[in-house]
């Protein structure tokens, strides 16, 4: 009777596990799964109907606040390939030309949005007169005498912005801060499993709390997978050095990352041994210890780019 | 004979009356912005402005340019982050414009409108202080500009979901060469 019961235990954590399992290794991807991939394109004129060239185009998601750029060719074309359906805020900027900024254009995932776009002249200036700034002493003037930034010797390439490389820190940005709040959200059911540790090891019989430790250490893993997948999946910025807090962060990435592989795989031992009302012994007496070094290692992780050192 | 010893006397002077106006050039700068954040106090220092003055009829249109990736703040990821938010890649150069009279720099101190281009934005700060040290024919000048995220439309970056203050004041220290 007694082995049908925990026969029938050892099936529900299995079965928990075998949950646990699938669900982070399918999180991510179902994460990144959309209903469909839209496209948003057109044309920039000005109020010739001449075609604006260079203008950058900027899609915000009204959604989750994530930013795309696009810079308008010769003939004033822009488009964005890709984008997830949704209501999106567009910006259009180019030099000499006032920003237009429309509030909200949905993109669906079967239909190509269209949307071009005139952009005026800027309004008059509202700088001050140069009688006006003759008031203001030492007003910053618009004279043919000021010097100007290639008069610094900076290039047009170094003045020029990248659309592309900020559209690059913008999903970044997004990945990280999801890695931040779902690390947050993990440290939560990580104290919970620790503390239900106490009563779920050493000469302690009962099965339910060793459940409840299992399920919040399943819950932690879960949700550990998806911070550390946002983490790696996060874009690197080329030509950019790791200095400072961060390496810390890294470098526990490289102990924790591991521990909560194995710390699973060891409880899963240790508790088919208890259930069979056996000691835990072997490899499977690891869990406790790994457990240990595992959450010491996430919280200084997490410590590190919170406390200045 | 004379008259091309006169186009050559000509050609000699006539630059040097017309560059009588004079200029400034940046000799070396330290611009430091300070962030605060409910966990910590940061700071991003740059030794990268570029500058100049060019003086006419008594007025010098200064000049400073310094690229926004050049902050430092001692960790590549926070360095990262500022450049996000602050459009560092699409608005790669910062830049104040001022006029000063010529005679500023024999003052002590300063007040001077500031024209700040950073992140796509125009900013002006009226009568900013500054402190002038004028030694060895070099012009050293110190001060702060109070700056803020909402003068250029900047959503505060935040860590572990606190965002920082809104204001970021930069100070600048400069020395000053004329040419």
């Amino acid at each position: 009777m007694l082995r049908k019961i925990f026969r029938r235990r050892h099936s529900g954590v299995a079965g928990l596990v075998l949950l646990v399992c699938l669900s982070v290794t399918f999180a991510p991807f179902l994460m990144g799964q959309t209903a469909g991939i839209g496209t948003l394109t057109g044309r920039v004129i000005d109020a010739s109907g001449n075609a604006v060239a260079n203008a950058i185009v900027t899609a915000t998601s009204v959604d989750n606040g994530q930013t795309r750029s696009a810079t308008t060719a010769t003939d004033g074309a822009y488009k964005f390939d890709g984008l997830p359906p949704g209501n999106y805020r567009l910006k259009f900027e180019a030099s000499g030309f006032k920003t237009l900024e429309i509030p909200s254009v949905t993109v669906s995932g079967t239909e190509t949005a269209v949307l071009d776009e005139k952009l005026d002249a800027p309004e008059p200036t509202t700088k001050p007169t140069p009688a006006q700034q003759d008031n203001l002493p030492n007003a910053p003037s618009s004279s043919t005498t000021a010097p100007s930034l290639s008069d610094l010797g900076l290039s047009p390439e170094q003045t020029q912005g990248n659309p592309q490389e900020q559209a690059l820190l913008d999903k970044r940005t997004h990945m990280l801060k999801i890695h931040q709040r779902m690390g947050l959200i993990t440290t939560i059911p990580l104290i919970a499993t620790v503390v239900t540790s106490l009563n779920a090891g050493g000469k302690n019989t009962s099965t339910t709390s060793r459940d409840l430790h299992t399920a919040l250490g399943g819950l932690t893993g879960d949700l550990y997978f998806i911070t550390a997948y946002y983490a790696i999946r996060a874009p690197r910025v080329p030509g950019t050095e790791t200095r400072g807090p961060i390496r810390f962060h890294k470098v526990m990435a490289w102990i924790h990352g591991p521990g909560m592989i194995a710390t699973p795989i060891l409880g899963i031992m240790a508790f088919d041994q208890k259930n069979k009302g056996e000691r835990v012994h072997g490899i499977a007496q690891a869990h406790g210890p790994v457990a240990i070094v595992t959450a010491g290692a996430f919280g200084a992780a997490l410590l590190s780019v919170s406390v200045k050192f | 004979m004379n008259k091309k010893i006169l186009i050559a006397f000509l050609l000699v002077t006539l630059p040097s009356f017309a560059g009588a106006d004079g200029q400034w050039i940046l000799q070396e700068s330290t611009l430091t912005y300070h962030v605060s954040h409910p966990l910590h106090q940061s700071e991003g220092v740059s030794h990268a402005a570029k500058g100049k003055g060019v003086c006419h009829a008594g007025q010098c249109e200064f000049l400073i340019a310094v690229p926004v990736k050049s902050f430092d703040s001692g960790d590549s990821n926070r360095d990262l982050h500022m450049l996000q938010v602050t459009r560092g890649a699409e608005f790669p150069i910062v830049t104040v414009r001022t006029r000063l009279p010529e005679s500023a720099a024999a003052s002590a101190t300063i007040n001077t409108d500031l024209e700040v281009q950073f992140a796509g934005q125009t900013a002006q700060y009226k009568q900013v202080p500054f402190k002038l040290e004028t030694r060895g024919g070099e012009t050293h000048l110190t001060g702060t500009i109070p700056a803020t995220l909402a003068d250029f439309k900047i959503d505060p970056p935040s860590l572990l979901t606190m965002p920082v203050k809104n204001e970021i004041p930069v100070r600048v220290d400069m020395t000053w060469r004329p040419q």
